[in-house]
C-alpha cells in the first residue's frame, strides 16, 4: 500500500487540491497544458495530480453508494447481534446462540415463567404472510404436544410488535453437523445417536408429526451426549420462499448434499417416510463420514435419488446397519420403513445383536414372481381338491376320508399362502416376519398334500379306467414337490433379498 | 478517526444511543427483506434520527448534527464487523453459518476491502480532516452533497470539490 509513503512524498495538500480542481474543469488537452505548466515549477505536484486525475477518471461509481448498500452482508451480521441485551415482550435477550436459514436464535429469559428459552426471530416472509402464519401456528401447536428427551420442546409462538418469535427449549451443545466435521465416530456411538434419533422420530410419528427437514444442522448434541432434534414439524414452513425449487436452496445447492427424499424434491406430499430417508442419509454420514451422494451436482443427485437403488458407495458395519440404511435410502418410499416405529424396531435388532427385522433380507425387487407363485400354488391346490371332491367314487369308502383330509390340509395351506400374498400387497414391511412364522405350517400341510395326491393318483391308476385323472394327481403332486423344494426358495431369494 | 464531536466533547455521550439505534434499525430492515430493495440511501440514518429525536429532543441540535454522529456510528459498526469477519477468515476457524437466503453484493459494484478503506480514510484524515469527514458522511452516513454541506456548515460546491479529490485519492490508495 502506498499509505505512509503517500503522506510523506505528497506535496502540500492544498496545492494538490487546487491544481486537481482546476484540472477537473478542463478537457484532456487543457489538462495536459495545465500539468505541463505546473511540472515546470513543481514536477512532484504535477505527477501527483496526474495520478489523482487518472484515479478519478477510472473510479466512476466508487463510494457513490452508501457503505451498507455496497456491503450489506456486514450490516446483516451486525443486525443479527442487534437484539442482544434488549427486551422483546416478556423476553430478556441474553446472547446469540446460533443462526441458520430461519434466522437468529437467542438465549432469552422468559420473565413470566422465570425460565431460559431459545428465542428464534422468524423471517419477515413468515410474519407477513397470513397463510404461512396460520400454518405455523397450527404446526407449532402440534409440535408443542411432543414430549421426548430427544426432541427440543416447543413452548410458544409469539407475536410481539408485528414480529414473530418462536420460543422453545434451549438446548446447549453443538450441532451434529459440527460433530460430523470433527471426524468419524465410533460404531457404538453412531448406534447410540441413531437410536435416540429413531426414538424421537417414533414419538413424533405416533403423534402424526413429520419433521420434514431433518438434517445434521437440526440435531444438537448436548454436553452429556444426548441428541436433540430441533424445529420438529415447523422447519419446512419456516424456510422461505415458496415457489423456489428446493434444489436451488442452499443445503441442496450444487456441491452441498441434501437430505430431502425424492418425493419431497418433486414437491409431492410427504409423510413419515421422508424423515426415514433423511435419517438414512444422516446414518450413512455418521457411519462413514461421507454423504451418500457426496460430490454430486444437482442434476445427477436427483437422478440418483429418483433411481430405486440407494446411492451408497460404501458398505456399513455391521451388515445389519447397512441393510437398515439401505432401506431408509430407497428412492421409492414404498420400500422404506413406514415410520419411526419400524425403524426403531429394526435398529434395536442391531443393538441387541439379535437377528431383528433389520438384519433380515429385505423385501425388494421383482416381488411379482414371488406373488405369482403364491397365488398359483393356492389355485392348483384348490383345483385338485375340488376335483377329488367330485371324482372320489373310484376310491370306494375310503374316498370320503381321503377327501376330508385333503380338504382340511388344502384349506390351511391355501389360506396361509393367500394371507402372505395379501400382506405383501398391503404391508410388505412385515412380510418377512409373517413368512418366518407360517412357512413351517405351509411345508407340513403341503408335504402331506403331496403324499395324499400321490397316493390318490396311484390308487386311481390301479382302480380302473381313470388314467387321465390318475395322471393329473400324480403330476400335481410332483409339481407341488418341485414347488416346495425349488420354486419357493428361488422366488423368495429373488424377491425378498 | 476524526471524531465528529471533537469540537463538542459533551456529544460523545450521544454515541452509544445512536449506535444502538442504528443497529436496531439495521436488524429491523434486514430481517425480512433484501437490503438492496429496501434500504434507501439515507433511510437508516433518517429513521434513527426520527426515533431518537422523539425520545430526547433536547439532545440534538439539528438533523445535520445527528447525521454526523450517525455516520460515524455506522462506520464503526461496519468496520467492526468487517474486521471480525476478516479475523475469522484468517483464523481459519469454524466455517461461519450464515443466512441461507444469502445477501449477494449488488451487481456492478466495485468490491473492495472495507478495512483497507477505513485505514486509507485515517491517512486522508491526517492530510485533510475535513475531506475525511465528507467521505464519512457521504459513504457511511449515506448523506447527499447538500446534506453533507448542511452538516458541515460549508457550501455544497465546496463539498463537491473536496469529495471529488478525496474519492480520487482513496481510489488510488486502494488500488495497490
Amino acid at each position: 500500500m502506498a499509505g505512509a509513503g503517500a503522506r510523506e512524498l505528497s506535496p502540500d495538500w492544498r496545492r494538490v487540491g487546487a491544481l486537481f480542481d482546476e484540472a477537473l474543469e478542463l478537457d484532456a488537452a487543457g489538462r495536459e497544458r495545465l500539468l505541463a505548466r505546473a511540472a515546470e515549477t513543481d514536477p512532484g505536484l504535477a505527477v501527483e495530480v496526474r495520478e489523482l486525475l487518472r484515479a478519478h477518471d477510472t473510479s466512476a461509481g466508487f463510494l457513490e453508494h452508501p457503505a451498507w448498500a455496497v456491503a450489506p452482508e456486514l450490516l446483516a451480521e451486525s443486525a443479527d447481534a442487534a437484539l442482544t441485551g434488549t427486551r422483546v415482550g416478556p423476553y430478556d435477550i441474553r446472547e446469540e446462540v446460533g443462526r441458520g436459514g430461519m434466522g437468529v436464535v437467542y438465549a432469552a429469559r422468559d420473565e413470566r415463567l422465570g425460565r431460559t428459552v431459545a428465542l428464534k426471530v422468524l423471517p419477515r416472509a413468515v410474519s407477513r404472510d397470513a397463510h404461512a402464519r396460520e400454518r405455523l401456528a397450527r404446526e407449532a401447536r402440534a409440535a408443542a404436544a411432543l414430549s421426548h428427551p430427544s426432541i427440543a420442546t416447543v413452548y410458544a409462538l409469539e407475536e410481539i410488535d408485528g414480529e414473530m418469535y418462536l420460543a422453545s427449549e434451549l438446548v446447549r451443545g453443538v450441532t451434529l453437523r459440527s460433530t460430523l466435521a470433527g471426524g468419524r465416530l465410533s460404531g457404538s456411538r453412531v448406534l447410540e445417536i441413531l437410536l435416540q434419533l429413531a426414538e424421537a422420530l417414533d414419538t413424533a410419528h405416533r403423534h402424526g408429526i413429520v419433521h420434514r427437514d431433518l438434517k445434521p444442522d437440526n440435531v444438537i448434541v448436548t454436553a452429556d451426549g444426548r441428541v436433540k432434534i430441533v424445529d420438529f414439524g415447523i422447519a419446512r414452513t419456516l424456510t422461505p420462499p415458496e415457489g423456489v425449487h428446493p434444489l436451488t436452496r442452499t443445503g441442496m445447492a450444487i456441491g452441498t448434499p441434501g437430505y430431502m427424499a425424492p418425493e419431497q424434491l418433486r414437491g409431492d406430499a410427504v409423510d413419515a417416510r421422508a424423515d426415514v430417508f433423511a435419517f438414512g442419509v444422516i446414518a450413512y454420514e455418521l457411519a462413514t463420514g461421507e454423504h451418500p451422494f457426496g460430490g454430486s451436482d444437482a442434476a445427477s443427485l436427483v437422478e440418483r435419488l429418483v433411481a430405486e437403488r440407494p446411492p451408497m458407495s460404501q458398505a456399513l458395519q455391521p451388515p445389519a446397519l447397512d441393510a437398515i440404511v439401505r432401506r431408509c435410502l430407497r428412492g421409492d418410499r414404498e420400500g422404506r420403513y413406514t415410520s419411526g416405529a419400524e425403524l426403531l424396531d429394526a435398529l434395536r435388532g442391531v443393538t441387541d445383536g439379535a437377528p431383528g427385522t433389520g438384519s433380515r433380507p429385505l423385501f425388494v425387487r421383482s416381488a411379482w414372481w414371488w406373488k405369482f407363485h403364491q397365488v398359483a400354488v393356492a389355485a392348483i391346490t384348490i383345483t385338485n381338491t375340488v376335483t377329488i371332491g367330485f371324482r372320489k367314487a373310484p376310491l370306494g369308502v375310503s374316498g370320503k376320508w381321503v377327501f376330508l383330509v385333503i380338504l382340511v390340509l388344502a384349506t390351511i395351506t391355501t389360506t396361509l399362502r393367500l394371507h402372505m400374498w395379501f400382506v405383501s400387497q398391503v404391508h410388505p414391511a412385515s412380510l418377512l416376519a409373517l413368512r418366518g412364522r407360517v412357512l413351517r405350517w405351509v411345508v407340513i400341510c403341503e408335504g402331506l398334500l403331496i403324499l395324499a395326491f400321490l397316493g390318490t393318483g396311484i390308487a386311481l391308476a390301479f382302480a380302473g379306467p381313470h388314467d387321465a385323472l390318475a395322471a393329473q394327481f400324480i403330476v400335481t403332486a410332483l409339481f407341488m414337490l418341485l414347488s416346495l423344494l425349488v420354486i419357493e426358495p428361488a422366488t423368495t431369494r429373488a424377491s425378498l433379498s | 478517526m476524526s471524531e465528529p464531536w471533537a469540537d463538542r466533547p459533551d456529544l460523545e455521550a450521544l454515541m452509544p444511543a445512536v449506535y444502538a439505534e442504528l443497529r436496531r434499525l439495521a436488524a429491523h430492515y434486514l430481517r425480512g427483506e433484501r437490503p438492496g430493495q429496501t434500504l434507501q440511501p439515507t433511510a437508516l440514518v433518517h429513521e434513527a434520527y426520527l426515533k431518537l429525536q422523539k425520545d430526547r429532543p433536547e439532545r440534538w441540535q439539528n438533523r445535520a448534527h445527528f447525521c454526523a454522529i450517525a455516520a460515524h456510528a455506522m462506520r464503526q459498526i461496519l468496520i467492526e464487523r468487517a474486521r471480525a469477519r476478516d479475523a475469522l477468515k484468517r483464523g481459519g476457524g469454524a466455517p461461519r453459518v450464515t443466512f441461507d437466503e444469502g445477501l449477494p453484493a449488488q451487481a456492478g459494484e466495485r468490491s473492495f476491502d472495507m478495512v483497507a478503506l477505513d485505514a486509507a480514510l485515517e491517512r486522508l484524515a491526517a492530510l485533510d480532516a475535513g475531506q475525511a469527514r465528507i467521505v464519512e458522511l457521504r459513504f457511511f452516513g449515506g448523506l447527499s452533497i447538500e446534506e453533507t454541506a448542511e452538516a458541515m456548515g460549508i457550501s455544497p460546491a465546496t463539498v463537491k470539490r473536496h469529495w471529488a479529490l478525496a474519492r480520487a485519492w482513496l481510489a488510488r490508495e486502494l488500488e495497490s
